[in-house]
């Protein structure tokens, strides 16, 4: 298996880091743009990956029944169903029916039609577990998506029975922990909960057409090596012992210890167990420590309480007739050593993840996000402390729990922290000598986007690009969400920090009109949203998907909205449309891209359509787009009350509404020079406002920081 | 100091793993809403915890309660797993000796085989449950009792209360009232002294409590209705029988003890001093003549020191539980020993009766005592329901 991730497939001028799509055999971004289209085509690997028209095959998910198979089941199926692709739903005869669980589900994600059509296209099979149903050969499986428990004898023999029967087949595994040279087949480690979580862990000698075409359907295959239980259960299992272990050294109950992970890290590995379903996850979990204890030693290995939950299946959250009484506080000195119990661990299993060049960087940081709750990915908490201080938490862990020490420390893979491919975890840029993309693959905006934003800009005006696209990265964002709301958190005790945050943010954004001769926001996904759509609007273009929705939804938490989105698109369009950016802001509904072209986005179309504009654009080719200048005088008459949004009967809402017409007209009202400090000064008071503090920011603080 | 063998020669109490929750008096505090089950185990775990003891590392639990609580059909165990543990165990019930009687059950498990036992006592007297007895043989055919006030008021086998005990008692040894006073006195200085000093703190762990939806309920962090009491004061008091105040007597309260008992080949793994020896010496029980329950004590720690071979004067510290003022001045009549030097600290006279821990704080307290003393003898003794008296001697060295 290879373990260095592959170099990317397109020949650019210059990249700041190996773009994760490459990972994939799939070349860069600036490709796609240059070539203005994917690079791929769903059709063409739905007849690659089942046959042609006609002669379609199936796709089999054995273990359909449990939570892993029924979800895929699901996921699968709503993709697939288009393409006339039937799925066999394979369990034992008495498994409880876990497909008819998820209907509901279906049915608000597509409509009750909608539903019917996907779950027709689902056969339920039986088998006995030694030969396979009759029926499923006329079915001319071509896929076989493997969902049985993690058993290696019995998954062995699964793939070899269905080897027999159906040469050639392509297998996948759902397997948690075993890799693929223990197998035998690939590996597809889908991430929960499994209906609607895009990422699957894979394991594979190249780039597959079935990776290719999950890709293509809108999931999010993530290239890993192939080493036990991966990156996702690493982290997840590993910061569930971590739990453990700190448990077991200071009888902290679990719910607590939880709490105390989530105020940290921000997963609540044990609530996520009782969620999942604790007798399945409890195996899992176990299975992998267990692994990988056997071949990395004490880091890894299970508690004594991990073995017993394992056993019986117990929940970890008492009942609810025995909810906790007795609240644990900790003192000062308790959190640096909860920090040592928690972080250390989780620091070393990344060194060794690190070591053995477990994933495209960017990757390992992104499935602590995208799949196990991390606020922070694992190697942005790493680069923020720096490799001293990660040191010295793995250092002080070792004190604590010393067996820890004798394996699976590598802290000299800390030492590459100021390489790209560290520093821009969150952000790439790739140009061809004259036109430069840059790419942002965290849905919503942090601090350290923003950091790498920065960086990212820097790196294209040293090597020479003015011209410049800022966009998603076409793979692990699949659409720009706003800003992450965490990073408020400081700011709701203290309106100062919420206007240097505001601030800061604003003047990067503005980088995108001041520093680049062109820039070109771009919208590739589903939606942009509040800070995400704040930023790309500062470009001197933007340019849209048709069908993306675009909105200010600050109102509905609430926040005013702190990256200029108050006073610049007015000054970048006419007076006749203020009405309509004012609805945006104070009613919070999203508009389609296509119904804003000319005053909010300059060009929104089928996607083809759209990148070939914004190459374009960023070429400075014959594009028909006119640029909207942005107005640097004071606004004058800007609307001072929009017809049924001046009021609302929620006081949190009227509140809401009043700071941004304030900021709006006020912000509008300043020349462009001063409007940065007079939205970051009302954004940064209301957000220490008793407003926001009871809304779903504040709220969020309190259920995750007031523990 | 004298040496005797002691009666459990394998077992050890590790100094410092122990704590006890305040006892705050009956509807005072948020603990009159909890299952005190739940409660104590939970409390336990925080009290371990906070004292570097491993929960994971307890073999059995002895629980001791005395007032019926939610699910007490599943015992032990069921506080275990409040605890967070899978053990087993057993509970055990002796009114308010049942503090000391299970840390000697746990001492005795110890000598039987088991290397950590954990004591849990607790026992909320707010709110009492409501017992309905059916007893077709009687005239009202079935009975409604109210566990707390209905057995202190009747004593079944004597018909009377436990405050005509005390009087009958303070009447046969013709006690002073104005002794008696002057000894309820000196408990509640004895007791604000070691508020004072920081020597509680020591002890009692503040413990914050949820309510169902895991927001704060309250703080037990007092022992709540414990007053300052001036001799006038006492003086002033209506007497309820002979010598029987309410000012010499205690109050009903809620609240938890817990305590450790190993092995003494794996002690050292848990005291937070190893140099610290602690070891059973001996105990005995005896029943007084009917309603002379506050005797009965004198005549245990009489029967107990006779036995050891030990007198009062080997003794470096002496604790007990006094529901009455009366008990200590018939302790003096009965063995000749001044009330004014035992009692260090704060006794149940002043701080409560919540039955079950009442003597695990108490030797607790002692045993604290003994360590800051340099060591030696503890004597924990006091009357139980039925006219009991229990007696018990440790050796701290």
């Amino acid at each position: 298996m290879a373990k260095t991730m592959r170099e990317p497939a397109v020949a650019t001028s210059g990249v700041l880091r190996q773009p994760t799509l490459a990972t994939m055999g799939l070349g860069g971004v600036l490709d796609i743009f240059r070539r203005g289209r994917l690079p791929v085509e769903t059709g063409a690997l739905v007849d690659q990956v089942f046959g042609p028209a006609g002669e379609r095959g199936a796709l089999v998910i054995s273990g359909a029944s449990g939570i892993v198979g029924a979800g895929k089941a699901m996921q699968l199926g709503a993709r697939l169903q288009p393409y006339d692709i039937r799925i066999a739903a394979l369990d034992f005869p008495g498994a409880p029916d876990g497909i008819a669980r998820q209907y509901g589900g279906l049915v608000g994600a597509f409509g009750p039609k909608g539903a019917a059509a996907i779950m027709q296209n689902i056969v339920r099979l039986s088998y006995d577990g030694t030969s396979l149903p009759s029926e499923l050969k006329r079915m001319n499986p071509r896929f076989l998506l493997e969902a049985i428990p993690e058993i290696l004898d019995v998954k062995r023999a699964h793939y070899e029975l269905f080897r027999r029967e159906f040469p050639g087949i392509e297998i996948r595994s759902v397997t948690s922990g075993f890799p693929s040279k223990e197998l035998g087949v690939g590996i597809a480690h889908p991430a929960f909960p499994h209906e609607i979580n895009k990422v699957w862990e894979i394991v594979e000698e190249t780039p597959s057409p079935v990776t290719q075409l999950f890709w293509s359907l809108g999931l999010i295959p993530i290239e890993v090596s192939d080493d036990w239980s991966f990156v996702l259960d690493v982290l997840f299992c590993g910061v569930t012992h971590a739990g453990l272990q700190y448990h077991r050294a200071s009888n902290m109950p679990l719910w607590k210890v939880d709490k105390y992970i989530r105020k940290l890290v921000g997963p609540n590995p044990f609530r996520a167990h009782d969620a999942i379903g604790a007798a399945g996850a409890n195996f899992l979990t176990w299975s992998c420590l267990h692994h990988l204890g056997e071949r990395y030693g004490d880091l890894f290995r299970p508690t004594a309480l991990l073995e017993e939950r394992c056993r019986t299946g117990q929940t970890w959250y008492p009942p609810n007739h025995f909810r906790p009484l007795v609240d644990w506080k900790m003192t000062e000195a308790d959190e640096a050593e909860f920090r040592a119990w928690i972080l250390g661990p989780l620091f070393q299993m990344t060194s060794l993840m690190l070591h053995e060049k477990r994933g495209h960087l960017s990757h390992l940081n992104a499935i602590g996000e995208l799949c196990a709750q991390f606020r922070q990915g694992i190697l942005a908490q790493m680069r923020a402390l720096g490799p001293d201080a990660v040191i010295a938490t793995v250092e002080a862990y070792h004190r604590v729990h010393p067996q820890a020490a004798g394996s699976a420390w590598h802290p000299e893979a800390f030492a590459a922290m100021q390489t790209p491919e560290w520093r821009q975890l969150y952000v790439n840029a790739e140009h061809d000598g004259e036109a430069g993309v840059v790419t942002i693959n965290r849905e919503s905006l942090s601090g350290a986007v923003i950091e790498e934003l920065d960086r990212a800009f820097d790196w294209l005006k040293a090597e020479g690009v003015s011209r410049v696209i800022l966009t998603g990265d076409f793979h692990l964002a699949t659409q720009m969400v706003g800003a992450d709301t965490s990073d408020f958190y400081p700011a709701l005790s203290d309106a100062e920090q919420g206007r240097r945050l505001s601030a800061a943010w604003s003047r990067t954004a503005r980088r995108l009109e001041e520093d680049f001769e062109v820039s070109v926001g771009f919208v590739n996904g589903k939606r942009c949203l509040g800070g995400m759509l704040e930023l790309l609007a500062h470009c001197h273009y933007l340019v849209s998907v048709g069908d993306a929705g675009l909105g200010f939804p600050e109102v509905t938490l609430p926040v005013v909205p702190g990256m200029e989105g108050c006073h610049w698109p007015f000054r970048k369009s006419a007076p006749e449309h203020w009405p309509r950016l004012l609805t945006m802001l104070l009613g919070g509904s999203a508009v389609k891209a296509k119904d804003s072209v000319g005053w909010l986005t300059d060009y929104a179309g089928p996607l083809d359509d759209a990148l070939r504009t914004a190459w374009a654009i960023a070429r400075g080719g014959d594009h028909g787009v006119k640029r909207r200048l942005v107005q640097s005088k004071a606004l004058t008459n800007v609307p001072t009350d929009v017809a049924g949004l001046s009021d609302h009967p929620e006081p949190a809402t009227a509140a809401a509404r009043a700071a941004i017409m304030e900021c709006v007209q006020r912000a509008c009202g300043a020349p462009l020079a001063e409007a940065l400090d007079v939205q970051a000064t009302i954004s940064g008071a209301f957000m220490a406002s008793k407003t926001c503090r009871g809304g779903a920011v504040g709220m969020e603080y309190a259920k995750t920081m007031e523990v | 100091m004298k040496t005797v063998t002691g009666s459990l020669p394998r077992a050890r109490i590790p100094y410092g793993t122990w704590g006890s929750s305040y006892f705050p008096a009956w509807q005072t505090s948020a603990l009159a809403e909890v299952n005190i089950g739940q409660f104590a185990g939970e409390a336990a775990n925080r009290i371990l915890g906070l004292r570097k003891v491993p929960g994971d590392q307890l073999e059995f639990l002895v629980i001791g309660s005395t007032i019926p609580w939610h699910w007490k059909f599943w015992t032990a165990p069921l506080v275990a797993s409040c605890m967070g543990h899978r053990i087993p165990g057993y509970h055990v019930e002796q009114a308010c000796a049942t503090g000391l009687q299970a840390v000697l059950l746990a001492g005795a498990e110890v000598q039987n085989g088991y290397d950590a036992v954990g004591v849990v006592t607790f026992d909320r007297t707010s709110d009492s449950p409501v017992g309905v007895f059916p007893e077709r043989r009687a005239h009202e055919r079935t009975h409604a009792l109210a566990d707390v006030w209905d057995n202190f008021g009747f004593d079944p086998a004597t018909g009377n209360s436990m405050i005509a005990a005390a009087g009958k008692t303070a009447r046969k040894y013709k006690l002073d009232r104005r002794e008696v006073d002057d000894c309820a006195f000196r408990r509640y200085e004895q007791y604000f002294q070691g508020r004072e000093s920081g020597f509680l703190d020591r002890v009692l762990v503040p413990l914050d409590v949820l309510n169902v939806q895991g927001r704060p309920l309250g703080r037990i962090d007092q022992d709540l209705g414990v007053r300052s009491v001036s001799h006038e004061q006492l003086r002033g008091m209506r007497e309820l029988d002979t010598c029987v105040t309410s000012g010499g007597q205690t109050h009903a309260s809620d609240g938890m003890a817990t305590l450790l008992v190993t092995s003494k080949e794996r002690v050292k793994e848990f005291s937070a001093r190893p140099e610290i020896d602690i070891e059973f010496i001996g105990k005995t029980e005896v029943r007084a003549d009917p309603s002379l329950m506050p005797e009965a004590p004198a005549l245990a720690v009489q029967r107990l020191l006779e036995r050891l071979g030990l007198g009062l004067e080997d003794m470096a510290v002496l604790k007990n539980h006094n529901p009455f003022a009366v008990n200590d001045v018939v302790f003096q009549k009965v063995t000749g020993y001044d009330w004014n030097k035992m009692n260090n600290n704060g006794c149940p006279l002043v701080w409560g009766h919540p039955q079950g821990p009442t003597l695990t704080r108490v030797l607790i307290e002692a045993l604290e005592e003994a360590v800051a003393l340099g060591g030696g003898y503890v004597l924990i003794f006091g009357c139980a329901a039925g006219d009991v008296g229990i007696a018990s001697v440790f050796r701290v060295s």
